[in-house]
C-alpha cells in the first residue's frame, strides 16, 4: 500500500513535470500568453511560413513582382546626423514640402534643400527648440510647427508663436499639429486645440465637452470630413467636422492589462497616433496597432504579424499603405503584406524583411517571409516620425534622420 | 537429525528474510532518495511556475478580469518593455557644479499642499543626507522644485522646463492627472521619472519604459479592501461615497469590479466633490439602500467630514476608507467617530525598524512636524534615484536601465519596507490594513485574496 502511494506520488509528480514542461514550452513559444492560450477560433500567433534569403536589387524586385500589387520598398538608405548639418540627432518628426524636407529636432528645425540643412531656432522666432511635430498648409503654404513649448506657424519667412498665455491654445507642448484646410488642430495634453485661420477663433476640446476619459490627447489626423484625436486613456475621438458631432472608439474589454478580442474594436486605449487615408483609419498604441475601415476593426501585434514591435510612436498612411514607427524599426503595411526596416545593432547594415501576408490567418497560401540585406540601413531602430512621397521615405530617428529610395 | 534439520530450515529461512528485509529496506531507500530528489527538483519547478503564472498585479483567477469566463489574445505587462532608443553611449558633461534631480509636485493652489510639502521634505532630507556623505563625487545634488499645479496641463510644461534645466531624473507626483501628464512627456524628453505618491493603477500600465512607483498602488488597496471587507469582516452590502475626481473615479473602479467579481456588487455609489461640507443628501440615499458596511473613498477632510454626519445621522455601520485617511487631519476632523474605522496603508509608519525611526526622529528635528506617507515614499524614492545616480553615473539612459533592470532595486529595503516591483515597475508590494482604535491608528499587514499566496511583509522589522 506504502509503495503503491509513493509510486502514485512519483508518477503524479512526473505527471505534473511533464505537463509544466509542455506548458511552459507552450506559452515559450508563445511568448504571450503565460496563464493560457487563446482559446477563439481565431489563432493567430502560428503560421506556416518559409523564410528566405534575398540579395542585390534583381532579387529584390523579383520578390516585389511576385505579388499581385506590391508593397512599395525602399533602399539606397542615406542617413544624416549632426556631422551632416543637422542641429541634433534625436529627431522627433520629419514633413516632405516639396522639393525640402523638413524636420524636427530636439535642438531646433532643420530644412533640407538643395542637398543642404539649415537650421532655424529660438534665435529665429522658435517658441522652443524642441521640434516636435510639422505639418504643412495646402491652401497657404504655411509650416505649423508644434514645439515643446508652444505652436508657431512660420509664414513668409516669420515665425507667428501661439500659447497658453497669448492664444486658446490647451498646452504649451504640442505633441502633433494638422492642417486641414483652413483648420489647424493640435493635440496637447491639456486638450485638443482648433484654431480657424479664418476667424482666428480657438476651440479647445477636453473630457468636459467631448466623449474623452481625460483631456490628454496625443495624436490628431484629418481624413473624409473627419478629425481623429488619439486620446490617451480614451482611445480615439472622432469628430465631423461638418456636423460637430462626437464620436469615441475604446478598447470593448474596458481593461488594460488585456486585449480580450483581437478585432472586436481598438487594442487598447492608450492610443499615440491616428492617420486616415483611402479609407482605412490607422491607430497606433503601445500595444498594437489597429486596422478600422468603416465596419470592421482588425488587431494586429508582434507575434501575429509582420509588425516589428507593439510599441508604436506614430503612424502615418499614405494612399493604401500606412508606415508605422516602432521602437525596434520601422514597419510598413496594406493590411494584406508587411514590408520592416532593421539596423543590425552596432552596424550601419540592416534589411527590409518582407512577408507577403497580413496577419498569421489569412486564408493565403504560400505564405512566407523573406530579408533583403540592406547597406546602409536606417539609422536607427527607434522611429519616431515618417513622411513618404512617391519616390523618398524619410524618417526621424534617436539617430539622425534617414532617406530611403523607392526601388522601382 | 530433523530438529538440527529444522533449525537449519528455520536459520536458512530467517537469513533469506533478513535478505529480503535488506532489499526492501535498499529499494526504499533508493526510491525514498529518488522521491526526495523529484521533491526538490519538482518544488523548484512548481515555485518557478507559480512566479510564471501569476496574474497581473498579483490578482487571483478569481478576481482576474475574464479569467473565469475566457483567456484573453494579449496579456500586457508580464515582459517588461526595454527602452531600445540611443543615449547610452552620452558621455557624462564635465565642470559640472552640482547634479541636479528634478521635483514636481502640489506645493501651491491645490487641495493636496499639504501632501506635496510633505513630500518635498522627504525628498529634500534624502538629497541633505546624499550631499553630507559627499553627494556625486564631491558634487552636490541639488533639488529642482516645480510645482505641478497652473495652467491646464501645467505638470508637461514643468517636465519641458526640467529638461531644460538637464536634470537628470525627477520625482513626482501626487495628483494622478498631474502624474499621467508629466509622464507622457517624460518619453518625449527621455528623463526618468520616479513616481512616489500617485496610486493611481493606470499609471504604470501605460507601458511606458521611462517610469518607476515606490509607493504600492491602489490596485493592491482595492483588493485588500475587498478582502477585508468581504472575506475577513464577512460584509456582503456595501455602499460607497467617493470623491468625485480622477483619484475618486480610478480608485473605485479597481475595488468595484473585484466586488463584483467576488458576488457582492457595491448597493450604490454616491459621489462629492472636494471642498463640499454637507453630504446629507447622498447619505440620506444611502441609507435607504440598508448597507451593511460603508467605504469611503476620497481626500481626509472630506472623508472625515462624511464619517461625522454620518454618525449623527445615525449610521451604526462599520465605516472603510482608502489610504489617503490615514493622517492626523483626518483624526482631528473625525474625533471619536473615527473610531474603528478600517482603511488601507501604503506602509506601517510604527514598524519596528531602526532606519525608519531614525528618519522620524530626523525628520521631526529638521522640519518639526511628523512625516506622512508622501514624505517616507519620497525619502525612499530620492534614496533609490541617487543610489542609481551613484552607480551607473551621469546618464539618462543608463539610469533609466538600473532602475528599470528588476534586478538591482527588486527587494529594495527603504525605509517603508521592501519593494517588489512588477514588469511594469510598479509596486506591488504587500498593503497593510490600518484600523483607528484609541484615537490612533493600528497595522496590520492585509491578508492576501489568494490563499496560495503568502503575506511577505508580516515582519514588522522588515
Amino acid at each position: 500500500m506504502q509503495q503503491l502511494r509513493i509510486n502514485k506520488q512519483v508518477k503524479g509528480k512526473v505527471i505534473l513535470m511533464t505537463l509544466y514542461l509542455f506548458l511552459s514550452s507552450a506559452l515559450l513559444s508563445d511568448g504571450n500568453t503565460p496563464i493560457g492560450k487563446y482559446t477563439g477560433k481565431d489563432d493567430l500567433t502560428k503560421t506556416d511560413q518559409k523564410v528566405e534569403k534575398v540579395s542585390g536589387k534583381s532579387s529584390a524586385n523579383a520578390v516585389l513582382n511576385k505579388q499581385a500589387n506590391p508593397m512599395p520598398v525602399y533602399g539606397h538608405w542615406r542617413n544624416f546626423t549632426t556631422k551632416d548639418g543637422l542641429p541634433s540627432d534625436k529627431a522627433y518628426c520629419v514633413r516632405i514640402d516639396g522639393e525640402r524636407v523638413l524636420a524636427g529636432t530636439h535642438d531646433g528645425l532643420a530644412v533640407y534643400e538643395k542637398g543642404k540643412w539649415t537650421t532655424y531656432t529660438t534665435k529665429d522666432g522658435l517658441p522652443h527648440n524642441g521640434v516636435v511635430s510639422i505639418d504643412v498648409s495646402q491652401q497657404t503654404g504655411d509650416v505649423w510647427i508644434g514645439t515643446l513649448g508652444g505652436l508657431c506657424r512660420w509664414s513668409a519667412g516669420k515665425f507667428e508663436i501661439f500659447n497658453q498665455l497669448n492664444s486658446g491654445l490647451p498646452n504649451d507642448l504640442v505633441y502633433c499639429v494638422i492642417c486641414d484646410g483652413k483648420d489647424v488642430w493640435a493635440s496637447t495634453g491639456g486638450g485638443a486645440g482648433h484654431y480657424d485661420t479664418y476667424t482666428k477663433q480657438w476651440e479647445i476640446f477636453t473630457e468636459k465637452n467631448a466623449p474623452m476619459h481625460e483631456p490628454w490627447t496625443y495624436g490628431v489626423s484629418a481624413g473624409d470630413g473627419k478629425i481623429f484625436i488619439a486620446a490617451w486613456g480614451g482611445g480615439v475621438i472622432e469628430y465631423t467636422t461638418k456636423t460637430k458631432q462626437f464620436k469615441d472608439y475604446t478598447d470593448p474589454d474596458g481593461e488594460m492589462e488585456i486585449d480580450l478580442l483581437p478585432d472586436d474594436g481598438l487594442v487598447h486605449d492608450i492610443t499615440t497616433a491616428t492617420s486616415w487615408a483611402d479609407g482605412i483609419l490607422w491607430v497606433s498604441t503601445y500595444f498594437g496597432l489597429s486596422r478600422y475601415d468603416g465596419t470592421h476593426w482588425k488587431g494586429y501585434f508582434d507575434h501575429d504579424s509582420g509588425l516589428a514591435s507593439n510599441f508604436i510612436n506614430f503612424v502615418r498612411a499614405k494612399g493604401p499603405v500606412v508606415f508605422i514607427c516602432t521602437d525596434k524599426g520601422l514597419s510598413s503595411t496594406d493590411g494584406k503584406s508587411w514590408v520592416t526596416y532593421k539596423k543590425n545593432d552596432k552596424r550601419t547594415d540592416g534589411m527590409a524583411i518582407i512577408k507577403n501576408y497580413g496577419r498569421n490567418d489569412d486564408p493565403a497560401t504560400n505564405k512566407t517571409t523573406r530579408e533583403m540585406p540592406l547597406s546602409p540601413s536606417i539609422g536607427h531602430n527607434f522611429v519616431i516620425g515618417v513622411d513618404a512621397n512617391n519616390d523618398f521615405l524619410w524618417v526621424a530617428t534617436e539617430m539622425g534622420v534617414s532617406r530611403g529610395e523607392l526601388l522601382k | 537429525m530433523d530438529t538440527t534439520l529444522e533449525l537449519k530450515e528455520i536459520t536458512n529461512l530467517l537469513t533469506a528474510e533478513k535478505m529480503s528485509r535488506r532489499d526492501v529496506v535498499r529499494t526504499t531507500n533508493y526510491k525514498l532518495l529518488l522521491i526526495v530528489f523529484l521533491s526538490i527538483v519538482l518544488t523548484v519547478f512548481d515555485s518557478m511556475g507559480q512566479d510564471q503564472k501569476q496574474n497581473y498585479g498579483k490578482a487571483s483567477d478569481e478576481i482576474f478580469p475574464y479569467q473565469r469566463y475566457q483567456k484573453a489574445y494579449k496579456y500586457h505587462f508580464l515582459v517588461p518593455i526595454q527602452f531600445y532608443g540611443a543615449g547610452r553611449e552620452k558621455l557624462p558633461p564635465t565642470n559640472l557644479k552640482e547634479v541636479r534631480i528634478g521635483f514636481l509636485g502640489p506645493l501651491e493652489g491645490s487641495v493636496i499642499v499639504s501632501l506635496g510639502k510633505q513630500m518635498l521634505q522627504g525628498a529634500t532630507l534624502a538629497i541633505e543626507e546624499a550631499n553630507k556623505r559627499g553627494g556625486y563625487h564631491n558634487i552636490p545634488y541639488k533639488l529642482m522644485i516645480h510645482n505641478d499645479v497652473g495652467l491646464w496641463g501645467a505638470a508637461a510644461n514643468e517636465v519641458v522646463k526640467m529638461d531644460d534645466e538637464k536634470v537628470w531624473a525627477f520625482l513626482g507626483s501626487i495628483d494622478d492627472i498631474v502624474s499621467h501628464v508629466a509622464l507622457r512627456a517624460t518619453l518625449k524628453l527621455e528623463i526618468p521619472m520616479i513616481n512616489t505618491g500617485d496610486p493611481d493603477p493606470t499609471f504604470t500600465e501605460t507601458n511606458i519604459p521611462w517610469a518607476i512607483r515606490v509607493i504600492t498602488d491602489d490596485r493592491q488597496s482595492s483588493y485588500g479592501l475587498v478582502n477585508q471587507i468581504f472575506k475577513k469582516d464577512g460584509h456582503s452590502r456595501v455602499a460607497v461615497i467617493r470623491a468625485n475626481n480622477r483619484y475618486g473615479r480610478v480608485g473605485i473602479k479597481i475595488f468595484s469590479e473585484t466586488a463584483t467579481r467576488v458576488g457582492h456588487p457595491m448597493v450604490i455609489e454616491e459621489r462629492f466633490n472636494d471642498g463640499e461640507t454637507d453630504f446629507k443628501t447622498q447619505l440620506e440615499r444611502i441609507m435607504v439602500t440598508s448597507p451593511d458596511a460603508v467605504l469611503i473613498w476620497g481626500n481626509a477632510k472630506e472623508s472625515a467630514l462624511i464619517l461625522k454626519q454620518m454618525r449623527a445621522m445615525g449610521f451604526k455601520q462599520l465605516v472603510y476608507g482608502s489610504d489617503r485617511m490615514v493622517s492626523p487631519e483626518f483624526l482631528k476632523i473625525a474625533g471619536p467617530s473615527a473610531e474603528g474605522v478600517i482603511t488601507t496603508s501604503q506602509y506601517n509608519p510604527d514598524a519596528n525598524n531602526l532606519r525608519l525611526k531614525v528618519f522620524q526622529s530626523n525628520y521631526l528635528k529638521r522640519f518639526a512636524q511628523e512625516p506622512d506617507v508622501f514624505a517616507a515614499h519620497a525619502y525612499d524614492g530620492m534614496n533609490i534615484t541617487i543610489e542609481a545616480i551613484q552607480k551607473v553615473g551621469l546618464n539618462r539612459v543608463l539610469i533609466r536601465d538600473v532602475l528599470t533592470d528588476l534586478k538591482t532595486f527588486q527587494g529594495y529595503k527603504g525605509i517603508t519596507g521592501k519593494k517588489t516591483f512588477d514588469q511594469s515597475w510598479n509596486n506591488i508590494s504587500d498593503i497593510w490594513i490600518a484600523r483607528v482604535s484609541q484615537g490612533k491608528f493600528k497595522f496590520t499587514p492585509s491578508p492576501s485574496m489568494d490563499p496560495k499566496q503568502k503575506v511577505t511583509s508580516k515582519n514588522d522589522s522588515y
